[in-house]
């Protein structure tokens, strides 16, 4: 009912901004639609997020990284001359051996563990993946292409064109995966038994062990699904960068994502989808706000420059101030 | 539960605790000794360090105040600042902006040194500044149950190095911002001094907090909040406190690291910086002052330490052609990940035996009272005798003493230490 109410009011709000942007010159309608297609992409890693909170209560910070890591194994697949289907199939079984190995050497041993120390765990193994790929690939960056051109051979632009900004067709993919994936995990949380089950480990693990519920297989579980998300984002993402270098996912998609999945509340999957977009669209208005007003002689963006990540750090005051679960989250 | 449990809780309790040691006088007499050497031999070899080398340290000490800095969040108030980076850039810039711009000593117009008093109060406004963000933040931050803090100080950290590092005006851009030391610590060896000398401050501040009512009642917090607020503890408050200070030494830690390297560029305080340093505090084990100082000088001195075994350098330099600083990265995240797993206590834990004896106990690999993890070879000699192990089981108890005396002492411990391994449903249930 909720999740009703906040996303018709969100899609109200977006559609009162399009509306209003259109009369201005030099609106803000491209950015929307471009913080919408950005927003997908940290909706897909807060899911990934969501997902190992609703599983463990723990933050994730390895999340970023296996994006990174899918997206270098694609490169290395493609640069070998595979196809590209077999390197997304190569990069998805990649990550989700990483992700295996994550949980039985690191998440497993600390499954008593008070939550802090897992949470420092996962930065440590977010670093240690960060730090391999400096050693192994250099910080020299690297390009990947994209499933879909964004331009056909005969150099007219694929995809589609929205308030004259041309969308490649990698953004519209993003956006579809974004809604299946979010669908399908709804779907799986609320009406199937394992789904349940991993609910019930993350409430109360030692009652769910009483139930006859293996907890090591729901963790084993949620940490491959949570690599196997992150893989997905991390490949339909870096095509978009058009620079793969080490811990890109962490340092521009993690943060986002994080603030996206707390706006949306941290036990909400559509809370994420929702997030994700809101922190896309913020960031994105704040953009073209700063590019947009002045202050005295001075573009905004001079006086305060980034002013796009201020507006994000506001919106996450201002919703954890008023409403500390997010928008969709149940408890506190 | 296995029946283990209850047999040894219906044990009759035995005789009371046994007295504390305490050494004899030639006991005393030895540890006394030991501990002048060490300070001895300490303050002989910095005193004589090249400037390279005090250089390093100054750098090491600064690492340690930062870590003093985040064990307060981390080790005693038992929540997260991913936005360190952004509480040490803050108070390196302000400490830098005040000497240039405002004190008007910038190096363009001749200032090689700034003065005593324009360089005190640059250090105080960088403290103050820490202070003031800290406080800002946890405000809205700690009042929410859970590890909050953690997501808001990760977008502050995003939100500094975006926005805060950018503007011109504080920063100057690319370039930097000029920072002069002051005549009396000019040179690399007066100013590691002044650097160690604020780390003792430091750690004299943290000891005094940490036995203070503030510091007692922090504790009680992070052991249990409902039961700290039903003792009157106002949870937030004394939660925020910890944190302000915290934001205090990270600003301190700033102004020192611009008068380093006596200019201050954005690009050394990054988001993976934070990160490091709140694995060098859990190397350096959570809680333990000396761990944390130790853990954390390591970190800093882990490059240069490697330049000085020939063939591990030359073998990054030539073979890999990797810089020392790349392998930071790697060997830190993985010390930290074996610390946890394997040995909660870190390095603190590691030297206990050595600094319990020092301060006048028996020198013991594993004192009384204390549980240890049981380690893989451990459990996999326990496994072989057939005994079933869980990874989350406390030490399997070797002498049966041991085992009298906590069925005889608190509940707790004889509850979750028991002959077998034992699943500690405590532990889940929270």
């Amino acid at each position: 009912m909720r999740t009703t109410i906040v996303s018709a009011v969100l899609v109200v709000l977006l559609g009162l901004g399009l509306l209003v942007g259109a009369g201005v010159e030099n609106g803000p309608n491209p950015f929307i639609t471009l913080g919408v297609m950005n927003g997908a992409v940290f909706g897909l890693v807060a899911l990934g997020l969501v997902l190992v909170y609703k599983g463990t209560r723990v933050f994730n910070f390895a999340q970023g990284e296996f994006g990174t890591i899918a997206a270098y194994l694609l490169f290395l697949s493609i640069n070998r001359g595979w196809p590209y289907w077999v390197g997304i199939l190569v990069a998805l079984a990649g990550t989700v051996l990483i992700g295996l190995v994550l949980e039985r050497g690191v998440i497993r041993p600390l499954i008593n563990a008070p939550r802090i120390n897992v949470l420092v765990a996962t930065i440590a193994a977010a670093l240690f993946m960060i730090g391999m790929e400096i050693l192994i690939a250099r910080i020299e960056p690297r390009s990947l292409s994209p499933i879909i051109a964004a331009v056909d051979s005969s150099g007219n632009p694929n995809g589609v064109t929205v308030f004259n900004l041309p969308i490649e067709p990698q953004r519209l993919i993003a956006l579809g995966v974004l809604l299946s994936l979010g669908g399908v995990l709804a779907w799986f949380f609320s009406k199937t038994d394992l789904g349940l089950a991993v609910l019930a480990t993350s409430q109360d693990a030692f009652a769910t062990r009483v139930m006859g519920i293996g907890i090591e297989r729901m963790s084993r579980f949620i940490w491959v699904s949570a690599a196997l998300l992150g893989a997905i984002a991390g490949i339909l993402y870096v095509p978009l960068t058009g620079a793969l270098t080490p811990a890109v996912m962490t340092s521009n998609i993690l943060i986002p994502a994080f603030t996206g999945a707390v706006i949306g509340g941290m036990t909400s999957l559509p809370g994420a989808f929702v997030g994700g977009i809101v922190i896309g669209v913020v960031q994105s208005v704040g953009l073209w706000a700063g590019g947009h007003f002045t202050i005295g002689e001075k573009a905004l963006q001079e006086v305060i420059p980034g002013v796009e990540q201020v507006t994000i750090l506001l919106v996450l005051l201002a919703v954890l101030l008023s409403r500390p679960q997010g928008l969709l989250g149940k408890e506190a | 539960m296995s029946t283990q449990t209850d047999e040894t809780q219906t044990i009759s309790p035995v005789a009371s605790e046994p007295s504390r040691f305490r050494p004899s006088t030639r006991g005393w007499a030895i540890r006394l000794v030991v501990i002048a050497l060490l300070a001895v031999v300490t303050v002989w070899r910095v005193a004589t360090v090249q400037p390279l080398w005090a250089d390093h340290i100054s750098l090491a000490a600064i690492f340690a105040i930062i870590g003093l800095s985040l064990n307060i969040v981390l080790g005693y108030t038992g929540q997260v600042s991913l936005g360190h980076h952004a509480f040490v850039g803050l108070g390196a810039f302000i400490a830098a902006h005040h000497i240039t711009e405002r004190a008007g000593c910038a190096p363009e117009e001749g200032c090689i040194e700034s003065s005593l008093g324009t360089f005190s109060v640059a250090i105080l406004l960088a403290i103050l500044s820490g202070v003031i963000s800290a406080g800002l933040l946890g405000m809205v931050a700690l009042r929410i149950k859970g590890l909050y803090l953690a997501l808001i100080t990760l977008t502050y950290g995003f939100v500094a190095v975006n926005s805060i590092f950018e503007i011109s005006s504080l920063t100057r851009g690319g370039a930097g911002m000029p920072a002069p030391r002051p005549a009396t610590f000019f040179s690399d060896h007066k100013y590691m001094v002044l650097c160690l000398g604020l780390l003792g401050v430091c750690m004299f501040i943290d000891w005094r907090f940490l036995r203070s009512k503030m510091g007692r009642a922090v504790l009680a917090v992070k052991s249990s909040e409902a039961v700290a607020a039903s003792y009157a503890v106002n949870v937030t408050a004394y939660k925020l406190m910890a944190f302000m200070l915290s934001g205090a030494f990270a600003g301190l830690a700033g102004a020192l690291f611009a008068f380093r390297r006596q200019i201050v560029v954005a690009p050394d305080f990054s988001f993976s910086t934070a990160l490091l340093w709140v694995l060098m505090v859990v190397v350096g084990g959570l809680g333990s002052r000396l761990g944390v100082v130790i853990g954390s000088m390591f970190f800093a001195l882990f490059p240069f330490l490697i330049q000085l075994v020939g063939f591990l350098n030359d073998f990054l330099a030539n073979t890999l052609q990797r810089d020392p600083e790349e392998l930071t990265l790697v060997i830190g995240p993985f010390l930290a990940l074996l610390t946890m797993i394997q040995f909660p206590g870190g390095i603190a834990e590691q030297i206990s035996p050595i600094t319990r004896w020092l301060g006048g106990d028996r020198f013991t690999m594993h004192p009384e009272g204390k549980h240890h993890k049981p380690s893989l070879l451990q459990r996999r000699r326990a496994k072989k005798q057939g005994l079933e192990v869980h990874d989350d089981a406390e030490l399997v108890a070797t002498k049966s003493e041991d085992l009298l005396r906590d069925a005889a002492g608190e509940p707790d411990a004889a509850s979750t230490q028991t002959m077998a391994a034992v699943d500690s449903s405590e532990e889940v249930k929270s």
